[in-house]
């Protein structure tokens, strides 16, 4: 539910990691049962299933997904209203989802299906954090270093942060790769002050007797 | 001296032409919930468990728990400034504070920052909080007295270097008071002392830096303070801080004498983080491994072999009873991996005996083998003497008859507990505590009226220091009561009574 209701939801709010885990499962499953049934595009139903009926029809989606109405109930609503239009492979996806309570994860089930699909095809994500956007030359030499170092296709998600100064942030996966002119600024400073340390003590010991107090 | 500001600005400028900024890496995560001290976090996939972590602004934390989706993480610091979403970088070292010889006279929270107003700590060595004990084969056993300066511990429960002595006690029976003794009685004996003050009152704290402070014990004190209004994850390591401090200087062959005051209240502490953590609990709510939180930091305290520089680390830990509960859960695990107890009762205390010491359930383990010769002849059955004397009081106090003989034990048995009382920060030489206990146990304080001991051992004190100084630096040179030294003091002992008798 949490995607479809992105707009009340600002962007530092994370999803559930525990939820995020069963969604990652079901969208695997889902990419291997779609390759048994020889189904060809497994997103494509999903997808419009999402955006066309039920960004469309809020009111059928909050009962799809509603913890009042039960999951036989569901079920029938499904036979009814969806499985005459879709595959039967994409209606037994759903009926699962259905019985086991986990309907409400349909949105995320996507985004994660969509990060797998792209790292099947040998693509990874990458987090872009500049001071200015990117130029065109800036973003090819990103894009050419990142494929000679990793070894895949990256797909660049640019964000813009003034306060970084200069200079770019990358972060693949979980790891973080600073360079820009506001870290460096950092490093600097905690240098100085470093260096500083025993100036300022020897500064201190020409004001209090040599002896000791 | 002026300064000249051209030659500041020309250093500052090399500095930063040289200055060669590196790419840095981290592992990051991001903040999925925050509160009470604690946050959990996902991503950090390589973390290691008690890794340091930074979040925005500098705030510091350390990896508690590696779950499956998220990473439990302590706050060291104030967590309302840390929000939902913030990022945390991984820093790839455990959790340090810094040490060394700047640490000294100083006041330090437990992650090292000064909280006394002195200016920074200039030192550039740190080290890990958590550091394994040191193995079977770098110690030695506990052979050298640590002399607290109490008459009633150095004759009857000794410490040894290297060893763990428990202070145990009800609230008001003067556990702290044993312990800023001893510290104060390592005045010139090149023993490195820190206090380490875990969820006390900031007053109390206030009041032990200036009793320290005005028997200039501080040069040779770190005091370490996670008060009660510090957050629970500064109370949990404080006492881990301050044991890594003491062993910088033990590795580096020096004496070290560490207080943990007190090791209950860091229990609690331990026990809020657990439980917000969502670990199970178990007896009295504590975590499972309360046990080893207490074992592991204890086995720390150690008497180092030769090769490693002979150092050693002296711990006295403090826990709190309430109405004198010993089997509770805490106490009985710190008595189980001490070398033995300092029992203190508040009955005793209210009674005027002070140190509240109940003889009969303190022991010390391995402190005989550290005691010096002279004591170890004196005080060998003052013990069993006392606790003797204990039964006929008892019996005494029926109103029976006595006879002459049990009538002179009961006042030997007087006189001998007065002997025993000790003012608060008063610590005496150990040659002037074998010359009182040895009057008081061949019976030279026989004549004087139980209410006048204390006056009269401070006038033998000043007599010997004063008439008999050279049995005195004997003694303290050999420190054993050889006939040669026990004849003159026996000699001396006459003298004073007979100067006793003639003023009466």
């Amino acid at each position: 539910m949490s995607e479809l209701r992105s707009d009340s939801r600002p962007d530092s709010v994370l999803e559930d990691p525990g939820a995020l885990a069963v969604s990652t499962m079901y969208a695997q499953s889902y990419m291997t049962a779609a390759v048994a049934a020889g189904s060809t595009a497994p997103e494509e139903e999903l997808n419009s299933l999402i955006d066309d009926v039920l960004a469309k029809f809020p009111e059928f989606r909050d009962l799809l997904m509603s913890d009042l109405i039960g999951r036989d109930q569901k079920l029938v609503i499904l036979d009814r209203v969806i499985t005459p239009q879709c595959s039967e492979f994409f209606a037994n996806f759903l009926r699962v989802l259905i019985r086991h309570g986990r309907i409400s994860l349909l949105p995320m089930i996507r985004s994660v299906l969509v990060k797998l699909q792209e790292q099947a095809a040998g693509k990874q994500r990458i987090r872009v954090r500049s001071a200015r956007p990117l130029s065109g030359s800036a973003r090819a030499k990103i894009v050419d270093h990142l494929k000679s170092t990793f070894g895949f296709e990256p797909i660049l998600q640019e964000t813009v942060d003034a306060s970084l100064l200069g200079g770019v942030v990358l972060q693949v996966g979980d790891t973080v790769y600073d360079s820009s002119l506001r870290s460096r600024l950092k490093q600097l400073k905690g240098r100085l002050v470093e260096k500083a340390f025993n100036e300022i003590q020897s500064g201190r010991d020409r004001f209090s007797h040599p002896e000791g107090d | 001296m002026k300064f000249k500001a051209d030659e500041i600005a020309s250093v500052i400028q090399k500095e930063i032409e040289d200055f060669r900024g590196q790419i840095q890496t981290a592992e990051v995560g991001r903040v999925i919930e925050v509160g009470d001290g604690i946050a959990r976090c996902t991503g950090l996939s390589n973390v290691m468990s008690g890794e340091m972590l930074e979040f925005p602004g500098g705030i510091r934390g350390f990896a508690f728990n590696l779950e499956e989706n998220s990473v439990g993480v302590v706050i060291l610091g104030d967590y309302l400034k840390i929000a939902e979403g913030d990022e945390v970088r991984s820093t790839g070292k455990l959790l340090s504070v810094p040490v060394g010889e700047a640490l000294l006279g100083r006041m330090v929270d437990p992650l090292g920052n000064p909280l006394d107003g002195k200016g920074p700590v200039l030192t550039s060595e740190t080290r890990p909080v958590e550091w394994l004990a040191a193995g079977v084969a770098e110690r030695q056993p506990v052979k050298e007295p640590l002399q607290t300066g109490i008459k009633a511990i150095d004759a009857m429960t000794p410490v040894g270097r290297g060893q763990r002595e428990l202070i145990i006690g009800d609230r008001k029976t003067g556990k702290t008071a044993i312990a800023i003794d001893t510290i104060l009685n390592q005045k010139d004996t090149g023993v490195i002392c820190v206090y380490v003050a875990c969820g006390q009152r900031a007053s109390s704290i206030a009041g032990v830096m200036e009793v320290l402070r005005a028997n200039g014990a501080l040069d040779y004190t770190i005091v370490v303070a996670a008060t009660s209004s510090d957050p629970a994850p500064m109370q949990y390591i404080g006492p881990y801080a301050g044991a890594a401090m003491a062993e910088y200087f033990m590795y580096k062959g020096k004496h070290t004498l560490i207080v943990y005051d007190d090791l209950s209240k860091q229990a609690v502490a331990y026990r809020q983080l657990s439980l917000l953590m969502r670990r199970p609990p178990g007896r009295e709510a504590f975590p499972g491994d309360v046990f080893y939180c207490h074992s592991r930091l204890l086995e720390r305290a150690v008497k180092l072999n030769k090769e490693l520089g002979g150092g050693s680390m002296t711990a006295l830990p403090i826990i709190e009873t309430l109405e004198g509960e010993v089997s509770a859960y805490i106490p009985t695990n710190v008595i189980s991996i001490t070398d033995g107890q300092i029992y203190l009762e508040p009955d005793l205390f209210w009674k005027g005996i002070r140190p509240a010491i109940n003889v009969g359930v303190s022991v010390s383990r391995v402190g005989g083998n550290a005691q010096t010769k002279a004591m170890k002849k004196i005080a060998g059955s003052l013990r069993l003497d006392l606790a003797a004397f204990r039964e006929l009081e008892a019996f005494a106090q029926l109103g029976t008859e006595l006879d002459k003989d049990t009538q002179a034990q009961l006042d030997r048995g007087y006189r001998m507990v007065e002997l025993l009382k000790q003012r608060q920060f008063g610590p005496l030489h150990v040659a002037d505590q074998v010359v009182a206990i040895y009057a008081g146990t061949k019976g030279y304080f026989d004549k004087v009226p139980v209410a006048k001991v204390a006056e009269t051992e401070a006038q033998l004190h000043e007599f010997i220091r004063t008439e008999h100084a050279d049995m005195r630096d004997k003694l303290v040179k050999e420190a054993a009561l050889t006939d040669e030294i026990e004849g003159m003091l026996k000699k001396a002992l006459e003298a004073f009574v007979a100067r006793l008798s003639a003023k009466a």
